[in-house]
């Protein structure tokens, strides 16, 4: 093949055949629509975290006990809690009830468990490529700390990271004990919505085993 | 020379077209395949997890599943559970007037020779709680014991650590009875008895109880996940089920027939009903009757066919000209009289009264969490409401999400173009934005003007109950509510029923459930019923001279065609003497009756009745208390007082004798010789007699040989079993759990896609530049 040397020639469309017109055409609705794909993809990423910015003004608002506030007049949610793990510097609002809308803005905490810090399994389940894209990077050990509407901060210690089914799980959300469980979709690089689910344990430090353990390390 | 030239030119170009021609093809055709797998994977993902659910076949169960009481194993599929052995089942109710106080008796056994956690399962009707409970577990004997629900916990966790057998009954939801059951070693025969009591149900001079025997649905999930083996690269591939020996986990299916002889029930009913009695049949089962006297039957249930697809039903009539439409019944415990009253209103009255006029206020929720089936479901319901009101009625139709519309702006006739017009409407409703209800609930009860004369004011209200200020709602319906009643419409499959039943009780209306599509005619036409015929209202009880402490339920709930008031009441002190007051009003009419307390028949189980009600009172009351904690005391007071599980108070089983050397075994034939006081076990083992002779002669003769053993090692194939007792509770543990939402979005997935596609787009203009240019030098 030889190079172009035709840069900046000028082309009639009265010269292309019939043929050629079919490519051309072809060529740019396959290309338009490859750009709304684009555009819809970064959409839904700008969307997660532009939302984190009003939902981290509702929550200091329901801090300073305005009451359960909503972060936009039309938001069907409240937030609940903040997670952070500081070790590698993360942090998100959690809204309250997991649905496709909720999980669009925030991580979700399931409504039906205990909420972090009580009696039992709390369950906090976020997307992998968005606002839980940091789960697999923590590691057993690791603080994980949730800021409660209440004002009250849990701290969690992280366990080991496991995979199962959305359905088959293994969480017990009446467990004895008070203990959290980070979920999120595996495996992290897929591009493909599927059954399973990397899921990270942790329990409760309590306050005063908290206390002492800090000067230790 | 010129022409060869110009010949080769158009060869090449020829040439270089099609050869483009393959490459935009090919492209195209890539593009294609990429969509096309991308599209069948997430479809084959959604059809695996929609198969998961429906499959039905025999052997698997889930606890939610269960119609009748059963023993539960973890099974080798998550999530699953399999059905013990059922090796006797004695069933014991007595009737004595207007209660029926049931006792079940259940021998199981583990057949496989591993240990296991198991979970017992009994359906409880409403209104009912379980406050005895006894069992043996291989050679231990455990008693239940109510305590306060972390007390409870405490010695259920110690005595597990311990090693020892333990069983723990907490309240999860009101009418299933779930309890767990720790230590459970290889070949343990596992023996159940509970006791509870339940109101006779009566309507329209019928009186009935019914007895849970319907066998669970058998699930075999679909594979989990299939792995694909590729060998030699010829592209053809065998996917291997992670399921070993998928067929041999099937068992046969249980036909009723085989069911019947593979788990034995025997059921008597001692049938006291207190009045002369007219006829009694069991429509679905064969039974043996006799009388004794004319108000008394026994009953027993044929051996020879015990048909697993239906409920036992007792159903009883009073003799002709006899029927019963007062009662007043009474138990004196620990120095108080409870009283139960019931009253069936005339039926006469309403007959020639024309139907009320209705008013009804629509209030549909369209926010955000509909969106999806549930706004359809609602859609619908609403459309079905409308079209069904009649000429004479009036009605509203309000919408809220965080923004609220009142579509007629007040009360309008239900003309056919006012019906028209609100359905229209509500068929364009789009759910989205939040959920403000107060406002909504405010404008329906306040803002409708005042109630026409002799008419009915009805507030309909559909949503999902995605609400946090449950108190404020409650508050509101209580006490603004006036003359209207409030029904409330669940939609979807996981609605806030707590509040929306609460919210029905407070609005003295009731509450439907709507959980699919193919649900709304049925239910809708249930509350149709309902709406239109009310057969008595503002029904209230005083007593005259003896002080009423606690009359419950408290509000009365309205009457619907048929069925009587049924009250239950404690009084401070024995032997009251004085007149129960019962009023209410059908349409127009004032209907008023007395009663004489001290002419009340003795009855048994009156106090746990009211006792049970009495939590539920308290219960509701919640909201209005600033002090949640006083609740849970009154609640926890009540509930020790009379021996009742609550959501405060647990039963916890604790070991109370070792009766039986250690290694002295346990076999089938025998019947453990010294059993602690007050139990009664015999029943559910070996052969004793019947208490009434059974003509169809012995069941056991039919019994295919083996029939028993194939199940038992069925069973046992499909057990999770440890091979410890610690071990055992760690399997149980993984069965129970909540489902985890979809946590990807097709973010990236989307860019990807959409980078190809530019991808191509961008190599078709570029060749079609290449092929101009070349042409142009050429040309």
């Amino acid at each position: 093949m030889s190079m172009p040397q035709t840069e900046g020639r000028p082309m009639l469309p009265g010269r292309l055949d019939r043929f050629e017109t079919l490519i051309a055409a072809t060529a740019a609705v396959i290309g338009l629509c490859g750009l709304l794909f684009v555009g819809h993809g970064f959409y839904i990423k700008a969307k997660a975290q532009l939302a984190q910015v009003l939902l981290a003004r509702s929550f200091a608002a329901e801090l300073a006990g305005e009451g359960p506030s909503r972060p936009w007049p039309w938001a069907d949610f409240t937030t609940a809690a903040r997670i952070s793990a500081p070790r590698i510097g993360h942090s998100a609002i959690v809204l309250a009830g997991a649905n496709g809308e909720t999980l669009a803005f925030g991580p979700a905490w399931l409504a039906t468990t205990p909420q972090p810090g009580d009696e039992g399994t709390a369950v906090i389940a976020a997307h992998r490529d968005t606002h839980f894209s940091w789960l697999k990077d923590v590691r057993p050990g690791d603080r994980i700390e949730v800021e409660r509407a209440d004002g009250r901060t849990m701290s969690f210690v992280a366990g080991q990271g496991r995979v199962s089914r959305w359905d088959e799980n293994g969480i017990d959300i009446a467990a004895h004990g008070k203990h959290l469980a980070l979920a999120t979709c595996w495996p992290f690089d897929s591009t493909e919505r599927g059954p399973l689910r990397y899921i990270l344990d942790a329990r409760l430090v309590e306050p005063e085993q908290a206390a002492a353990e800090l000067p230790a390390s | 020379m010129f022409t060869n030239n110009e010949n080769a030119a158009r060869r090449i170009r020829a040439q270089r077209s099609s050869s483009a021609l393959w490459i935009a093809m090919t492209a195209l055709l890539a593009t294609f395949a990429a969509t096309g797998s991308l599209l069948t994977t997430t479809q084959l993902a959604r059809a695996e997890t929609a198969t998961t659910a429906t499959v039905e076949l025999s052997g698997l169960v889930r606890p939610n599943d269960m119609n009748s009481g059963a023993l539960l194993f973890p099974s080798k599929e998550l999530g699953y559970f399999v059905e013990a052995p059922r090796l006797k089942t004695d069933v014991q109710i007595d009737v004595s007037g207007p209660i029926a106080r049931v006792k079940v008796t259940q021998r199981f056994q583990n057949p496989s020779k591993g240990w296991v956690e198991g979970t017992y399962v009994f359906p409880l009707p409403d209104d009912s709680a379980v406050d005895e409970l006894r069992m043996q577990i291989g050679d231990r004997f455990i008693e239940g014991q109510i305590k306060p629900r972390e007390e409870a916990r405490q010695i259920y966790e110690d005595a597990k650590a311990e090693g020892k057998k333990a069983a723990l009954l907490e309240q999860q939801r009101p009418n299933i009875f779930t309890n767990q059951v720790a230590n459970i070693g290889p070949g343990e025969t596992i023996v159940v008895q509970i006791e509870y009591q339940q109101a006779v149900h009566q309507s329209g001079g019928e009186f009935s109880l019914r007895f849970p025997m319907v066998v669970a649905p058998r699930y075999n999930p679909a594979p989990i996940v299939q792995s694909v083996e590729f060998n030699g690269g010829t592209g053809f591939a065998v996917t291997n089920d992670p399921v070993e020996n998928r067929d041999k986990i099937e068992p046969p299916v249980l036909d009723p027939e085989n069911n019947a002889k593979i788990n034995p029930v025997s059921l008597t009913v001692n049938l006291k009903a207190g009045f002369p009695l007219g006829e009694v049949k069991s429509p679905f089962h064969d039974v043996t009757l006799t009388e004794p006297d004319a108000q008394t039957r026994l009953i027993a249930l044929k051996a020879s066919a015990v048909p697993a697809d239906r409920d036992f039903e007792l159903t009883w009539k009073a003799a002709a000209g006899k029927t019963p439409t007062a009662g007043l019944f009474r138990e004196t415990v620990a120095g108080r009289d409870y009283l139960m009253a019931f009253v069936t209103p005339p039926a006469t009255q309403q007959d020639n009264a024309a139907p009320a006029k209705r008013e009804v206020v629509f209030v549909i929720d369209n926010s955000g969490s509909m969106s999806g089936p549930s706004i359809e479901q609602a859609r619908a319901s609403l459309a079905l409401a409308i079209s069904n009101l009649k000429a004479g009625d009036r009605f509203n139709v309000i919408r809220f999400d965080d923004t609220m519309t009142d579509f007629f702006q007040g009360l309008v006739p239900a003309s056919a173009d006012n019906r028209e017009r609100a359905i229209a409407y509500v068929r364009g409703l789009t759910a989205d934005g939040g959920t403000e209800m107060l406002p909504a609930l405010q404008a329906a009860l306040r803002n409708q003007g005042p109630v026409a004369q002799g008419a009915l004011r009805q507030v309909v209200f559909l949503t999902d109950g995605a609400i946090g200020n449950e108190g404020q709602l409650f508050g509101e319906i209580d006490g603004n509510r006036g003359d209207a009643r409030v029904f409330t419409v669940g939609i979807g499959s996981a609605p806030n029923t707590h509040f929306m039943t609460k919210a029905a009780e407070f609005g003295r209306g009731t509450f439907t459930h709507i959980g699919s599509e193919d649900q709304v005619a049925t239910r809708m036409g249930e509350l149709f019923g309902k709406l239109e015929h009310p057969a008595m209202t503002d029904i209230a009880a005083t007593f005259d001279q003896a002080k009423a402490e606690n009359i419950t339920p408290n509000p009365m709930p309205d009457l619907y065609a048929g069925e009587p008031v049924v009250l239950t009441a404690e009084l401070p002190q024995a032997n009251s003497a004085g007149k129960l007051l019962i009023t209410g009003r059908t349409g127009d009419q004032p209907w008023r009756v007395e009663m004489s307390i001290d002419q009340a028949a003795a009855g048994k189980g009156i106090a746990k009745l009211w006792a049970r009600r009495k939590i539920d009172d308290l219960e509701a009351s919640g909201y209005r208390v600033n002090d949640p904690q006083a609740i849970d005391r009154q609640i926890e007071t009540v509930a020790m007082t009379h021996h009742l599980v609550s959501r405060v108070t647990s039963l916890v089983a604790v070991d109370v004798t070792a009766t039986r050397p250690k290694n002295e075994p346990l076999t089938d034939t025998d019947v453990p010789l010294n059993l602690p006081e007050g139990w009664d076990f015999e029943k559910v083992y070996g052969e004793q007699k019947p208490i009434l002779p059974s003509p169809s002669g012995d069941r056991d003769a039919s019994l295919p040989a083996g029939t028993l053993q194939q199940v038992a090692m069925e069973t046992a194939e499909m057990m999770a079993a440890a091979p410890t007792a610690k071990t055992a509770s760690l399997l149980a543990k993984r069965s129970v759990g909540v489902n985890l939402p979809q946590t990807a979005t097709p973010a990236d997935r989307h860019i990807l896609i959409g980078l190809m596609m530019m991808l191509i787009a961008l190599a078709a203009i570029f060749w079609l530049r290449l092929r101009r240019a070349s042409l142009f030098r050429r040309g």
